[in-house]
């Protein structure tokens, strides 16, 4: 196995005197689409933040920070056309813009980027994040506020970038759509790392016989 | 060549701003009222039997012309430079940049780019206001005339750095706003309070923004007044640099900029070069009392018992003491008086001391050349022969604002709302 892409060690994050992040280590390995499995307010967010350095950490390394994080929730240049946003960002690593087609963004990049439906507004991102060129990207919740078809577009999209060289890290609060997309997981539980592995490895730390990720979340919190 | 890129990006964003369209809106009818006002009044002046050495273009037009710039750019301006950080801020777009290949010093000298020349968009009126006069038959004097246009440069560079820093501060755009204006006001506060009082505090109110302005208004430029207003204006894009990421250091960062710029205050201070550009040399002694001043190299102390409020101090200071603090090596003005009004003040209310070399005089006058032969006296120097030869002639003209009201009340608004929807639509 080649080594960790990402190494975070004891990663630690305090909000006054709430503990958000507790201890938190973990890597990502080169080619793997990871995901952070948490529900809302697990500290997913937060972790991310600190991993792409827009949030200074209160403990903890993180080793290698070759990534970029695309947010959960932001709607960047709001006046602006969303052709223009993808222009702009491509250029600013050098880099060709291709990505609107595989993302359906075509009857949307005449509009203003504050217009989008929630929807497209997060294949938007997505876009955006898939025009850098690091070799990690980290995704706060990618399926949130797409329908299901949309979801399954963009989960199948998903699961062609690791082939293609570049290692995702999505962090993702339906439990379901992380079993359907993801090579590997981190239970995220009040800032804490409760269990790391692929499905099978996660049982086996539950120590669960058989059962989903929602039985492995449970037995582990 | 990220940094034209990122100038770009902001222009788009200047251009998107209802802010700035209603900057653009507003700028034309106030600078307008403000030519118009002034030329007819410049008339009234010039046909009403007037001293021609009285009337100087610089007072009488371009000064107040130029005025509704500061207007603008104390009330109106901040709210333009502060939606340019507050927007990438509130809409998430800076967690973007933040992890963009651009640095932030790139980032935040393509605000501070895109922003000035916004202003310079913003200076038209007035530039059509220096064409009208012209077409008028009025003179225009070119060095009086750009040190002017760089004193209002030089403003909006240090009212930018103000805004932007409050805007990266501040959580909203709100709070900058009210922190911008609070700060402006707070300057008002410091001149009102340090005005007369010499020391130290004097210095520092010597650069708020309109003060500093007011030197430029005079024809007068101070290399120490521009340089402070470039590196504070410089100082509050650091500080912005400092708070637009969230890091551990972000304190050091501020408490860092924070004492720079004091320090940059007291540097920038030091250098006493000083140029006299009004045409009508206002911010000078005649050249032969100059040669004159220039041979006393000993430090001339002045002690002032005339109290902020007494007109005999604005005298005082405006026409003899800040013409001798360009002229001679040394100059330690103490104001000594201690209440704002004078009254009451008992018997030595009044009196002005000047020492030189140990020996001392006192005078109640604060005419120039009785001051500058009571100075040559005490420093054994021999004054002119004569004075006054190179007298400014003014440059009267009784001349109506013709076509001004209609290009200031009507096409520049009509061009600027045309512009302002071809804008919009285009984004819809």
């Amino acid at each position: 196995m080649s080594s960790a892409l990402l190494t975070a060690s004891g990663v630690t994050k305090r909000f006054g005197s709430k503990l958000v992040l507790n201890d938190a280590s973990f890597d990502v390995r080169p080619g793997e689409l990871l995901g952070l499995i948490g529900p809302n307010g697990a500290g997913k967010t937060t972790l991310f933040e600190c991993l792409a350095g827009l949030m200074p950490m209160d403990g903890g390394n993180v080793s290698h920070r070759e990534m970029f994080y695309v947010p959960d929730g932001i709607r960047p240049w709001p006046d602006q056309r969303v052709e223009w946003a993808l222009e702009f960002v491509a250029s600013l690593w050098n880099r060709p813009r291709q990505i609107a087609e595989s993302l359906k963004l075509e009857p949307i990049l005449r509009s203003r980027i504050g217009s989008l439906s929630k929807g497209e507004a997060k294949r938007f991102l997505l876009a955006l994040g898939l025009l850098t060129p690091h070799p990690l990207l980290l995704l706060d919740e990618p399926f949130d506020g797409l329908d299901f078809r949309q979801t399954r577009d963009v989960m199948a999209l998903l699961r062609t970038i690791p082939a293609e060289g570049r290692t995702l890290f999505l962090s993702i609060h339906q439990l379901s759509d992380a079993a359907r997309v993801c090579d590997r997981l981190i239970l995220l539980s009040s800032g804490r790392v409760v269990g790391q592995g692929t499905l099978d490895q996660l049982r086996v730390q539950a120590g669960l016989a058989e059962g989903g990720l929602e039985e492995i979340f449970l037995a582990l919190t | 060549m990220r940094l034209l890129e990122l100038i770009g990006k902001e222009w788009r964003e200047l251009a998107a701003s209802r802010a700035y369209w209603l900057l653009l809106v507003m700028i034309g009818p106030l600078v307008g009222h403000a030519f118009i006002t002034a030329v007819e009044s410049y008339a009234d002046a010039s046909a009403g039997g007037a001293l021609p050495q009285g009337l100087s273009p610089l007072d009488g037009i371009l000064v107040p012309t130029f005025g509704a710039y500061d207007i603008a750019v104390t009330l109106l301006f901040p709210f333009v430079a502060i939606r340019l950080v507050s927007s990438e801020k509130e809409s998430g777009a800076l967690k973007l940049m933040l992890q963009s290949p651009a640095s932030m010093t790139t980032m935040l000298a393509a605000k501070g780019i895109a922003l000035i020349a916004g202003w310079l968009i913003a200076w038209v009126p007035g530039l059509i206001a220096l064409a009208l006069w012209r077409i008028y038959g009025g003179s225009l004097y070119a060095p009086e005339l750009l040190n002017l246009l760089l004193g209002h440069l030089l403003r909006v560079v240090l009212s930018s750095g103000i805004a932007v820093a409050a805007a990266a501060i501040a959580k909203t755009a709100a709070s900058a706003a009210i922190a911008t204006l609070g700060f402006t006001v707070g300057t008002w506060a410091l001149e009102f309070i340090a005005e007369g009082r010499g020391g130290w505090l004097h210095t520092v109110a010597a650069y708020t923004p309109t003060a500093a302005l007011r030197f430029f208004e005079q024809g007068l430029l101070r290399l120490n007044t521009a340089l402070v207003m470039l590196l504070l204006g410089v100082a509050g894009f650091a500080l912005a640099g400092a708070w637009l990421r969230d890091s551990r250091d972000r304190w050091k960062k501020t408490v860092a900029v924070v004492v720079a710029s004091a320090a940059i205050v007291v540097a920038g201070s030091l250098p006493r070069a000083a140029w006299d550009l009004s045409e009508n040399r206002r911010n000078s002694f005649s050249e032969s009392e100059e040669a004159a001043l220039r041979q006393i190299h000993l430090p001339l102390r002045v002690a002032v018992n005339l109290a902020p409020e007494d007109p005999r101090l604005a005298d005082l200071d405006r026409n003899v003491l800040s013409k001798l603090e360009r002229i001679l090596d040394r100059v330690e003005i103490d104001y000594t008086s201690r209440t704002r009004s004078g009254l009451f003040e008992g018997d030595r209310y009044g009196e002005v001391w000047y020492e030189i070399g140990g020996r001392k005089t006192m005078l109640r006058s604060t005419t120039e050349p009785i001051v500058l032969e009571t100075i040559f006296k005490l420093a054994g120097v021999a004054g002119p022969a004569q004075t006054g030869s190179e007298t400014y002639q003014g440059h009267p003209l009784a001349a109506r604002p013709a076509g001004a009201a209609w290009i200031y009340y009507l096409l520049w608004p009509f061009a600027v709302v045309i512009g302002a929807l071809l804008e919009f639509r285009h984004r819809s």
